[in-house]
This record gives C-alpha cells, structure tokens and sequence, in this order.
C-alpha cells in the first residue's frame, strides 16, 4: 500500500528531546509540521512499576543496546513519543559555560552563556524544571549529602523537569504520575495543537534531497504502508545512535568523514552502601543530589535508586551473598559516578543496524578508579558497615582494569557534531547540514563533546534555537513579542 | 518463556533471544551456572537477568517493603484527581 504524498513546511524525524522542541516551536510558529516517531505513543496509565515490563516496553530493544569493546558498555535508549526523556532521571543542567567555551575555541561554534541563556530559560519554563526538595529527595539522597557535608565536598539538589512529583521511585520506568514532563506530554501536544500531524510507527528511510536540497524524506508508516513526506526542511532528530544510519542511507553528512564518529557516552556505574537504618530507596527522587567536588576532573557523582528488582540486577554478587544482601535491600543506598568522557567511539552500519564500537581509554580507566574510590569515601563518611564497589571480588578500586568495570551510559553524544568547518563537522554552528541545505540534525548528536552534565536540556536548548533560527528565516510568525514569545496556555 | 522476563527476552533484539534464553536456562541449574562462571561477563548477564525476574516477584518484593501496583494506583489516582495527561 502506498499513500500520496504528505506535504508540510517541515518534516522532523523523531520525537524526542531535540524533535519534539522543533516540532512544537515550528508548528506555533506558524508552519505546517509533519513528525514521523518510529515507536509507539505510551500512555501512563500502562505503566507498572515492574523494570523488566517497563524496559521491553519503553525502551528500543528492551534496554538492551550494548556497546562493543571493552568493557561493552549497556547503553539503554528510549523508544516512543518523548524518545529518552521518557525514561530519564529529568536532571536538567545548563550547559557548562567551560563546555561552551571549548566548543568556541575548538569547533567554531559561536554558543556562549548569553546567546543561550534564553533558549535554556524558554526550555525550564517550558518543562518546569525546579530544584528537588529535600523531603522529596528521600533518605537515598540524604545518606550521600550527610557524607559530602562531613567530607567538604561541594554538592547540592538536582534541578530537574518535574511537576507534582511524589517521589515514586520509577524514572526510568515510565512515571506513573505524569510529573515528569518529558516531551512526550510537553511539546508533542504543544505541537499537536499547534496543527502539527504526529504519526508513530514511522520508520524513515530516506532524507530525499535534489540538487543539494531537502525536499523530503520516504518513510513506512503504520498503517499507511510506503509514504513520501515532502518538505523543504527536514530536521534529523533520531538520536544520537540512529541519525547516523539515516544520513550515511541517504548518502549526506559523509563530507568531513566525522558522520558516526566522536562518540561520548558518559559511561557511569554506582555502589551499594549497606547502612545500619532503613532507606528505602525507592522512596523519593532516583537521582535528586549531585556531588561536583570532583567535576573538573571530569568525574561527577549523581543519585541513583530503584525498586527490588533493580537493586538486585545492580548488584555485584551472587549466590548466598547476593541474598544475604538483598535480603537487607531496605537499609541499601545506592549513589552512582559519571565519567565525562575522553574516550570515543563510532558508530558503524552493519546490515541496516547500527553497530556501536567503544573502547575505554587509559585516562578513562583512571578516571573511574579515582572515582570509585571516592564513592567508597562518600558513603564510609556517611557511615555506612558496608561499601560494595562494582567490581569483581578481590579486585581493588586503585587497580581495576577496563574489563573489571561493570558500566552503563545513558548520554550518547557527538556522531554528527557540530563544527563550523565542513572539513571538520557533520553540521555547522546553525545544526545546518554541510553540503546539503534544508538538512538540519537536532539531537545528540550535534553535540561535539562530551559535556560532564546530563545533556536534555543542552540538547533542547539547541533544539530551540535551531527553531527560532528556522522561523526567523523562513519568514513564518515569531509571535507577537518578538523572537521569544511568551509560551501557549 | 513466560513472565516479565519472558516478555525482556522477546524484547531483545532477534539475533540475542537464542543466546539470551539459552543464559538463563543454564543459569537455572547448578551445572549451568558452573559452566557459565568461567565465561564471565556471561555469567553477570545472567545473573542480573535472574535476579531482576526474581526480585521483582510481587510477593518477594513486597517482604522488601515494594508495592509496584500500590505506586501505579497512586499515580492514576493523581493522574485523574488532577487531570494530569
């Protein structure tokens, strides 16, 4: 079955963090946009609480997307309207003015603190982000702040994008509440209301382009079969791992060389603290406290927590020990370290699937000893009887090597990155595709370098620039107040 | 494979289901887990895998003080009471 050609102003491609922002923006500026998700809608009221039906539910293949090197690396995407924010911990950090700085210095990329100061406020406000209290932050949190506070260390409550949270314990497994305002209840029906069409169940497999322009792209839509949407402007925001593959299949961004290269992750892992008073951990806010004392060194402590089953898939041991462990999982505290990678890897296309290849550098590995053992510091200050490093038994912190690590990563950036050279970048310092115009990249992927901070709100700040850049240029209403019009409702 | 995990498995990518189910079969039996410590990080996967279906059982997680459906119906609850999507 093959539909007629879908028409619009613009086609997004992905309805995550970056998509969703263009989406909404455009479309309440006037434009006539078309979004094609390639997962489902999710509708809070089929959330369980159980990880393992949340992770085959809301996450691409089942949270299972792994990394190949050593060590592999689990890297768990979201899949769905809201894309990752559906599943992340909501933390929103600006981005780090000496991040914007490098990106000046080294990529061309003309992004300081003032000229995004106003897409980061137009996001915050969009998304409430606010700063967790401590009631909600729950006794996880308060068992690292006791120990950072005996310790001197700088650190202090996550902002995060949340409205009405109760602490139910479940980010990354769908919020049962609908607090979190990822953009799959933010934007998308901001979009939708702004006339925007969402279709889910779209896969893309083609950006179409004639004479070095967009003019579409060919997707297969649920229900619809074969469909060509045609639009002047695309903009790719199918994440960091899966905008690569679209570009290299529809033959663009391969000038520089860099197109699925420059892969950070963030890798992180956590350690368990067996402490002599309930914690309940799952009670409260996941990851409501950070702890930067150590951030220019490229390590950044954050909260992490889950219910039972979470817990005991987390934790390094077996047998009788993992029982004896979990049997005692109420008085367990969990709190996890980021590495702000040098590292990088590539992501390849190996029979239409993207295949990740990561590799943990030396500094790297250091990086992750200092910061185990700084974790095991944290929590000993806290008074914790016990501190369980993920590690193999016998394997000390100071010596680990990259395959005794036991990691995950949660912010895949850099696979298209932005550089203002066309010898040098996927796209330039306006998310522009070099070589093709109408092509524009708003995800992850732009992102040049690994920040240290969860990306969301860098990656929705660029997102909205973009936008605004989009409106400004293809004459389309920028509403009555000028380039930052106050929000609908 | 039935259950939560089943429902995991299913999820995987096709060409890790075989190798995913084959894990856990092993990791069932005292023999299997013998033979999947010395290939290590299989045997963490399948350990992890075990012990999230395992803790995640409604009636063990509730001796650890975790009520999954008490935290579903109090999200539907405000989701209603306050009209929240």
């Amino acid at each position: 079955m093959t539909a007629g050609p879908i028409r619009a102003d613009a086609c997004v491609v992905g309805a995550g963090a970056g998509g969703a922002v263009v989406a909404a923006e455009l479309a309440e500026g006037g434009m006539r946009v078309v979004v094609l998700e390639q997962g489902p809608p999710h509708d809070p009221s089929s959330f369980t609480a159980h990880p393992p039906q949340m992770l085959a539910r809301l996450y691409r293949d089942g949270g299972q997307t792994l990394t190949y090197g050593t060590p592999p690396i689990a890297l768990p995407l979201g899949r769905g309207l809201g894309g990752t924010t559906l599943v992340n911990s909501g933390t929103c950090f600006r981005t780090p003015a000496h991040v914007l700085e490098r990106w000046r210095t080294e990529f061309g990329l003309e992004l300081d603190e003032a000229a995004m100061r106003p897409h980061f406020e137009r996001v915050e406000q969009s998304l409430s982000v606010a700063e967790v209290t401590a009631e909600l932050a729950g006794e996880n949190a308060a068992v690292a702040r006791r120990g950072a506070e005996r310790l001197g260390w700088s650190h202090g409550y996550l902002r995060r994008n949340a409205k009405g949270c109760v602490g139910s314990g479940v980010c990354a497994f769908g919020c049962p509440t609908s607090a979190k305002q990822h953009t799959g209840i933010t934007y998308i029906p901001r979009a939708r209301a702004a006339g925007a069409t969402i279709l889910t169940g779209a896969d893309v497999q083609r950006v179409l382009v004639r004479q070095d322009h967009a003019h579409g792209v060919t997707a297969t839509i649920a229900g619809r079969g074969h469909a060509t949407v045609r639009a002047p402007i695309v903009v790719i925001a199918a994440g960091t791992v899966h905008t690569p593959a679209l570009l290299a299949r529809s033959g663009l961004g391969g000038g520089s060389g860099q197109l699925g290269r420059n892969l950070s992750l963030h890798p992180a892992t956590a350690a368990v603290a067996r402490m002599d008073h309930v914690v309940d951990m799952a009670r409260g806010v996941p990851q409501s406290l950070y702890v930067d004392e150590f951030a220019r060194e490229g390590i950044m402590l954050e909260g992490v927590a889950g219910p039972p089953g979470y817990a005991a898939m987390a934790l390094p041991l077996t047998g009788r020990r993992h029982a004896e462990v979990m049997a005692d999982y109420r008085r367990l505290a969990q709190f996890g370290l980021m590495v702000s990678d040098t590292s990088r890897g590539r992501v390849h296309v190996i029979a239409g699937r993207p295949v990740i290849r990561y590799d943990l550098c030396d500094a790297d590995v250091r990086r992750f000893r200092t910061g185990l053992l700084r974790l095991e510091e944290l929590f000993l200050a806290a008074g914790a009887r016990e501190v369980l490093l993920p590690l193999p038994a016998g394997v000390l912190p100071e010596h680990a090597r990259r395959r005794d690590l036991k990691l995950m990563a949660f912010h895949p950036l850099g696979t298209a990155r932005a550089d203002a050279r066309p010898t040098h970048g996927v796209v330039d310092g306006a998310l522009a595709l070099h070589g093709a115009s109408g092509v524009y990249v708003a995800d992850g992927s732009v992102v040049p370098s690994a920040l240290g901070v969860n990306p969301q709100l860098t990656i929705m700040a660029l997102a909205t620039r973009l936008s605004r850049a989009l409106l400004a240029q293809h004459g389309a209403s920028v509403g009555p107040g000028g380039p930052l019009d106050p929000l609908p409702g | 494979m039935n259950g939560p995990l089943g429902e995991l498995v299913a999820a995987a990518p096709r060409w890790r289901r075989p190798g995913m189910r084959l894990l856990l079969a092993l990791a069932r039996r005292p023999r299997g887990l013998a033979l999947l410590a010395r290939v290590s990080p299989a045997d963490q996967v399948a350990h992890g895998l075990l012990a999230l279906g395992r803790y995640d059982d409604p009636a063990r997680a509730a001796t650890l003080g975790w009520d999954a459906e008490a935290v579903t119906a109090r999200g539907q609850a405000l989701r209603e009471a306050e009209g929240r999507p």
